[in-house]
């Protein structure tokens, strides 16, 4: 069996090992262990009678299917705005490269009450949907708008950089070999970002499956309608109804998990195949 | 198909990549493009493929006007330098690209276009790696099923970008002798780029040198080496 | 050699001719791309960010500024600037910490360090909120003995404090680790052999290489920290004047109906996170080089 760590003279093993777990286990590790632990004290079958409700279960749906359409919407949307920033020059590229990344850098609490602003009805956008009967504020295409706003910059900035590096000489292969410019973006070149698309993609998705901040205020929070899933923990907590909170958490916390996973497949799948990501 | 360069020029902004230059390159020959790195070499065989379009000057093709024509209609077999080989293809499928992205119309069979992958296959001598993807190749590997790839489209003419540059010494000698045998096999006109007084005199019919976006001189390589026509030729054929 | 190849026209006079490089689109496909991009930016990025500065000075900058100076206002926007002040350091001196460790040492088990070290990013912040709830609330084992001994964390300044640190965890060590990894131990290693103490090498030779990507994640983490809105939502009670930061005083006065209020105290924040990613845009143009290996991973 290997030693944990390999001998080197490199200094500061211990100082650096001592902050990164001290740091790591008061902040993350036994905070997530208190969450499990208090699941386990309440019982599997408690919690799985938490969750099973109706108003949970579809809360959790919610969140999760508006969270896949917003990140759908971004995958499209993201691929082409890094393509149109990457590859044309027109006045203001720099300017909206920059701005791609104010919904990282936005508060999102502030993204919540300017969406909700905009959109309402009597708001600049939500005049002119209602106009045709489009209702956005305080309805699931509400959380939608939210929830593609907070997740927009992921496809953007983790395609970017593949577009930047793909050879030319790729490109104009395929033309030589007879390919139509719609077949060579089609055959050539989205294979080549899809990796890197999918992992923002997965991105996107976690960060829209936890978001609250910017969803609170434009959702409306009906139950059973615009009612997202963490606003029940929130909600829960208020009650001091810790163990139903943590319920709700787990299961939360569940579908991170599988998600991360998902990122980790997709990255080591395409590594396999292409022999780099 | 012969080929004839009638006055070609090409500016890059305001540099000059090509002075006006003349070349007539008869069907079947195997022409080396001979210069260092600046000299326009690779500029005019983009121009042969319809990657960069010229400043002035026309291309003749057989005789026809070519100038304009669109990368995609010349139907030049075109090897590039990085091989620029599909990594996320597999060499197979690689190698059916250009079959595949053909109209429907004109697209051969499936069984067609797999029976003419294999054969090319077995012409660059490596039939047992359809299923292998570009990365778990050797570099020769690499540059000879680049070739093949443009072989599959039934090319009128073969240009190669410093086929031999990425190779080290030894598998440089034997591709060589693989490109001369397959332009002997095929009888394509073919057009290839090089640094290298030692490939060019050795593989190709005929030779140009190039410097500075000029032709210094244009003939067989006992010519070339025999009776240099510039100070400029003397002196590159010499290092 | 793209540009100047996209139009050519011909030499002869009379017959002007256009020819298309072969790696571009037909010129409608791309003013078409370029009219959706510009669309969808303007719609979902810009129109919301400027109706947060129409609706802060709808009554005027004097009602704008005269609601950010009133007590509850300031005592949110101290808060919120000391809450960044401690878990800055905190997260670079991880950051720094945990990069050292990952790039400088071999051992097993460094892929599951560095998943879990990324795990806050997949959490919701609400969810993260909660664990500390649950780990440091009054009624806990831990939170019990500590609120006896007169250190309460939740609904007070330490659980918000944890609760930035929880959701900005990954951003320094993040960016510093392709960095690190991209520059190799070679620097250490002579600056060792030529004598060198371990600090010495840390300060003369590691943090001169670092230090822009560790402004990087510094400026990530900053807009972040100011920002958070969902963890503070659930540690700190929202106590007015005591433990409602910046974002929760927005809330707040938006659901008071006090619209030129929140969107005064919105638009304060946006400033500052205008200003961080200004600063951040002119680090990715400054030192382009050293900031290259982040996008690269």
């Amino acid at each position: 069996m290997p030693a944990l760590v390999q001998k080197t003279p490199m200094p500061g093993l211990r100082l650096s090992a001592g902050i990164t777990l001290t740091m790591l286990s008061i902040v993350v590790l036994l905070p997530i262990g208190a969450l499990l632990l208090k699941g386990a004290s309440f019982g599997p079958g408690n919690v799985w009678e938490v969750v099973n409700r109706e108003r949970v279960w579809t809360a959790l749906l919610l969140s999760f299917r508006l969270s896949v359409f917003a990140a759908l919407f971004n995958l499209v949307f993201g691929v082409l705005l890094a393509w149109v920033l990457v590859r044309y020059d027109f006045p203001g590229r720099r300017l909206v490269d920059a701005a791609v990344d104010l919904p990282f850098a936005l508060p999102t609490a502030v993204a919540g009450i300017a969406l909700t602003t905009l959109y309402a009805p009597n708001g600049a956008f939500g005049q002119l949907a209602a106009q045709i009967g489009w209702k956005i504020a305080y309805t699931q295409w509400g959380i939608l708008l939210a929830l593609i706003f907070v997740g927009l910059p992921f496809v953007t900035r983790t395609v970017q950089p593949v577009i930047e590096e793909i050879d030319r000489e790729v490109e104009e292969a395929s033309a030589t070999l007879g390919a139509s410019r719609p077949h060579t973006l089609r055959h050539v070149i989205l294979p080549m970002l899809t990796p890197a698309a999918l992992t923002g993609f997965a991105l996107a998705l976690a960060r829209a499956v936890g978001e609250y901040g910017s969803v609170i205020f434009i959702a409306g929070n009906i139950p059973l309608k615009t009612e997202i899933a963490p606003l029940l923990i929130v909600i829960q907590l208020e009650e001091f109804n810790y163990d139903a909170a943590a319920a709700i958490g787990i299961a939360m916390l569940l579908i991170s998990f599988a998600m991360l996973l998902a990122i980790n497949i997709i990255q080591i799948v395409s590594r396999r195949k292409m022999g780099h990501v | 198909m012969d080929i004839h360069i009638d006055e070609i020029a090409k500016e890059f902004g305001k540099a000059t990549a090509l002075k006006p230059v003349t070349l007539s390159i008869p069907s079947g020959a195997l022409v080396a493009l001979l210069g260092p790195s600046g000299s326009g070499k690779t500029t005019l065989l983009r121009i042969l493929g319809g990657l960069e379009f010229p400043t002035s000057g026309r291309v003749l093709f057989d005789g026809q006007d070519a100038t304009g024509m669109s990368v995609q209609d010349r139907r030049a077999g075109f090897v590039f330098q990085s091989y620029a080989l599909f990594r996320h293809m597999t060499v197979f499928d690689n190698i059916a690209y250009g079959l595949n992205a053909r109209p429907r119309a004109k697209r051969p069979e499936k069984a067609e276009i797999a029976r003419r992958v294999t054969k090319l296959l077995e012409l660059i001598q490596l039939p047992d790696i359809g299923a292998r993807y570009p990365s778990q190749l050797s570099g020769g590997q690499r540059q000879r099923v680049a070739l093949a790839r443009a072989l599959a489209i039934e090319p009128r003419m073969l240009l190669l970008d410093e086929p031999f540059g990425a190779l080290d010494a030894k598998v440089r000698k034997e591709l060589r002798q693989g490109l001369r045998d397959i332009h002997d096999e095929t009888g394509l006109t073919t057009v290839f780029v090089t640094h290298d007084q030692d490939e060019a005199m050795e593989l190709a019919d005929v030779v140009v040198v190039m410097s500075m976006g000029s032709i210094e001189q244009i003939g067989r390589p006992q010519d070339i080496r025999d009776r240099p026509a510039t100070p400029f030729v003397r002196d590159f054929i010499a290092a | 050699m793209s540009d100047a190849s996209l139009i050519t026209p011909d030499a002869r006079p009379g017959r002007p001719r256009k020819f298309r490089a072969a790696t571009a689109e037909a010129a409608p496909a791309r003013l078409a791309l370029i009219g959706i991009a510009l669309t969808g930016v303007a719609i979902l990025i810009l129109a919301p960010l400027a109706t947060v500065f129409a609706e802060a000075l709808a009554d005027g900058w004097a009602a704008a500024l005269a609601s950010l100076t009133k007590p509850d206002a300031r005592s949110a926007i101290q808060l919120t600037l000391l809450i960044t002040a401690i878990a800055l350091p905190l997260n670079a001196a991880f950051g720094v910490a945990a990069a050292w460790l990952i790039t400088k040492f071999d051992f097993r088990g460094k892929a599951f360090l560095i998943t879990l070290i990324d795990l806050p990013f997949s959490v919701s912040p609400v969810v993260a909120g909660l664990c500390i709830v649950l780990l440091f609330g009054a009624n806990s084992l831990i939170g019990g003995w500590l609120v006896a001994h007169g250190l309460p964390i939740v609904f007070a300044i330490p659980g918000i404090v944890l609760a930035t640190v929880f959701v900005t965890f990954p951003f320094v060590a993040r960016e510093l680790i392709p960095v690190m990894i991209e520059q190799g131990r070679t620097e250490e290693e002579v600056a060792l052999t030529l004598g060198a103490s371990g600090w010495r090498v840390f300060w003369t030779v590691t943090l001169p290489n670092i230090r822009w990507a560790l402004l990087y994640g510094a400026l990530l983490c900053t807009a972040r920290a100011m920002g958070e809105f969902g963890a503070v939502a659930v540690v700190s009670g929202k106590i007015r004047g005591k433990t409602a930061t910046m974002p929760i005083t927005i809330e707040m006065l938006y659901n008071e109906y006090l619209s030129v209020a929140a969107f005064s105290m919105a638009a304060a924040l946006t400033a500052l996170a205008l200003i961080t990613l200004t600063l951040k845009t002119a680090l990715e143009l400054r030192h382009a080089d050293q900031l290259a290996a982040i996008r690269r991973h």
